[in-house]
């Protein structure tokens, strides 16, 4: 019940207690109808409250004013007080209790991880705080950090940075056009579950480099090899996709030269024509944030002090974005160079130059290779198990 | 027979989609060509932030809105060919072509006003049909 109906339904109230206890004060009149409406001699209940009624106002002046003012941060079942209108003492049950012990080590917010105690199985990660979000936009929009930088230091998933940097813009873009926001729906669920504050240092919110599990590692593959030579995550990632051993003197076990796994960003295609596949990396080199690795290697050296370390992993971090920045300029320069802008006033032609050779579409014509709609090809919109939903967002 | 450029409705109800075609003019519309050209959707689409960057408006302060595009992916070197061994573009295509600079507008088939094109070597197209 809402304070502004309760305080409606308080008039009345006043005006009950005051028949019990008359007083020269009091109205013998109904202000709307002039009439007398109540005898206050008489020891008959009044005609005009019965008897549920009394007591429900009974229990909104006595037990019912917890709810007015709720507890905030905590749930405000009415089985929480007893019936003087105390708050229980209730036992924590093993779950919430194990689940708050945890986010006070993490620093998160005080709440339990399960908000509706009579559904265990909702169990609630905590989730960004309003401050958190905004730090990571601020970070990523002004201070122009690269999105991997921002994910190590506030312990933040990348794609989760890049949502949130998105969806942010979004709110402000909302608020400089004076739409409606949903924000006491933001605040209610702010009040329910735990969530990840902005301090310093900051807390991590999830692991950040996690490795994901690629659908080449899934089948169980066995494979002789020799002992005389080591076998390693390479090798491993290079059986999954059936690609030929590597030479030697690309081979560290072999005593050759290999590349950081950090700076790892070509890709090798093996397979026949049709049939190409790109080779499966050494999960160094496909975790999130494989430069962490070197960060770490630079920790166990007693050569480098705090400063330096910290430079080396920054120039590191420079040099991968310079380098990713570079590839992607020389992407959007091929792309400009066969295009051509025709602008006609109400919109804009983009116009590609494009082969649409037998290279593209196969010799049976089904290849997607190439520009172009194919025939006598169904469409896959309504099959079962395909994915309809967009699976990548383009910025 | 003759053998037309022309465009082949491809997409759903309501959402356009053309392939650009060289096919048999007698042909039925979606029938399979002798060759695709390329692709043409008519939907205006909204470019997205990294290829608009925004722009506030100085009157407004509100970003103003970019403007939209239509793509076609076109091969200009096949299309220059069939233009040349006499292959008859129809009317919107010949639109289309007009705006790279592959035909020369023609008063009254043209209806739209277009730039001029921005390319010069294109007359190619006319030089083909001459010889």
């Amino acid at each position: 019940m809402t304070r502004g109906a309760l305080q409606y339904l308080q008039v009345p109230l006043s005006s009950f207690t005051a028949s019990l206890t008359p007083s020269a004060t009091v109205s013998k009149h109904c202000p709307k109808c002039k009439r007398a409406w109540r005898r206050p001699f008489s020891s008959t209940r009044s005609c005009d409250m019965t008897k549920l009624r009394a007591e429900m106002f009974n229990w909104l002046n006595s037990r019912g004013k917890n709810f007015l003012d709720p507890v905030q941060g905590k749930t405000n079942y009415l089985t929480d007080y007893d019936k003087r209108g105390f708050r229980r003492n209730k036992e924590p049950d093993a779950a919430g209790e194990q689940a708050d012990s945890t986010e006070r080590e993490k620093g998160t917010r005080d709440l339990p991880r399960r908000p509706f105690p009579l559904n265990e199985w909702f169990i609630s990660q905590p989730i960004l705080s309003e401050e958190l979000r905004e730090e990571i936009w601020r970070r990523v929009q002004i201070d122009k950090k690269s999105i991997r930088n921002v994910s190590v230091e506030l312990g933040v998933e990348m794609r989760r940075v890049g949502a949130v940097v998105r969806l942010q813009e979004l709110e402000k873009q909302w608020r400089a056009e004076n739409k409606p926001l949903a924000l006491p729906y933001a605040e209610a669920i702010h009040s329910m579950v735990p969530s990840t504050p902005l301090k310093n240092p900051p807390v991590p919110h999830e692991t950040v480099n996690d490795l994901p599990v690629h659908s080449m590692t899934l089948p169980q593959l066995f494979y002789p090899t020799s002992e005389s030579r080591q076998f390693n995550r390479v090798d491993a990632g290079r059986i999954f996709s059936g690609a030929p051993r590597l030479p030697d003197e690309a081979d560290v076990t072999q005593g050759g030269q290999s590349v950081e796994p950090w700076k790892d960003t070509s890709i090798e295609i093996v397979g026949k024509p049709g049939h190409e596949r790109p080779v499966l990396k050494a999960a160094d080199a496909r975790i999130p944030h494989p430069h962490l690795i070197a960060h770490e290697k630079d920790k166990l050296d007693p050569e480098l002090d705090a400063l330096e370390r910290h430079e080396r992993y920054h120039a590191r971090l420079r040099e991968e974005m310079e380098q990713r920045a570079g590839k992607k300029e020389a992407r959007r320069k091929q792309i400009e160079k066969h295009t051509t802008r025709v602008d006609t006033g109400r919109y804009e032609f983009l116009i590609k130059d494009c082969q649409t050779t037998r290279l593209g579409t196969g010799l049976d014509g089904r290849g997607t290779a190439s520009p172009g709609r194919r025939y006598g090809v169904p469409s896959q919109d309504r099959k079962r198990g395909a994915i309809k939903i967009p699976t990548k967002v383009e910025v | 027979m003759v053998v037309k450029i022309r465009l082949s409705r491809f997409g759903k109800k309501r959402q356009p989609f053309y392939n650009i075609v060289v096919s048999q003019a007698r042909t039925a519309r979606d029938s399979k060509p002798m060759e695709v050209l390329g692709t043409y959707d008519p939907t205006p689409r909204v470019p997205t932030a990294t290829d608009a960057p925004e722009v506030i408006d100085e009157v407004t302060g509100l970003p103003r809105k970019p403007k939209r595009y239509k793509d076609i992916q076109l091969d200009q070197s096949r299309t220059k060919y069939w233009l040349g061994v006499g292959a008859q573009p129809s009317e919107p295509v010949e639109r289309i072509l007009c705006l790279i600079g592959l035909m020369e507008p023609r008063p009254g088939v043209t209806k739209k006003a277009i730039p001029p094109p921005p390319l010069s070597a294109v007359s190619v197209a006319k030089v083909h049909t001459k010889s």
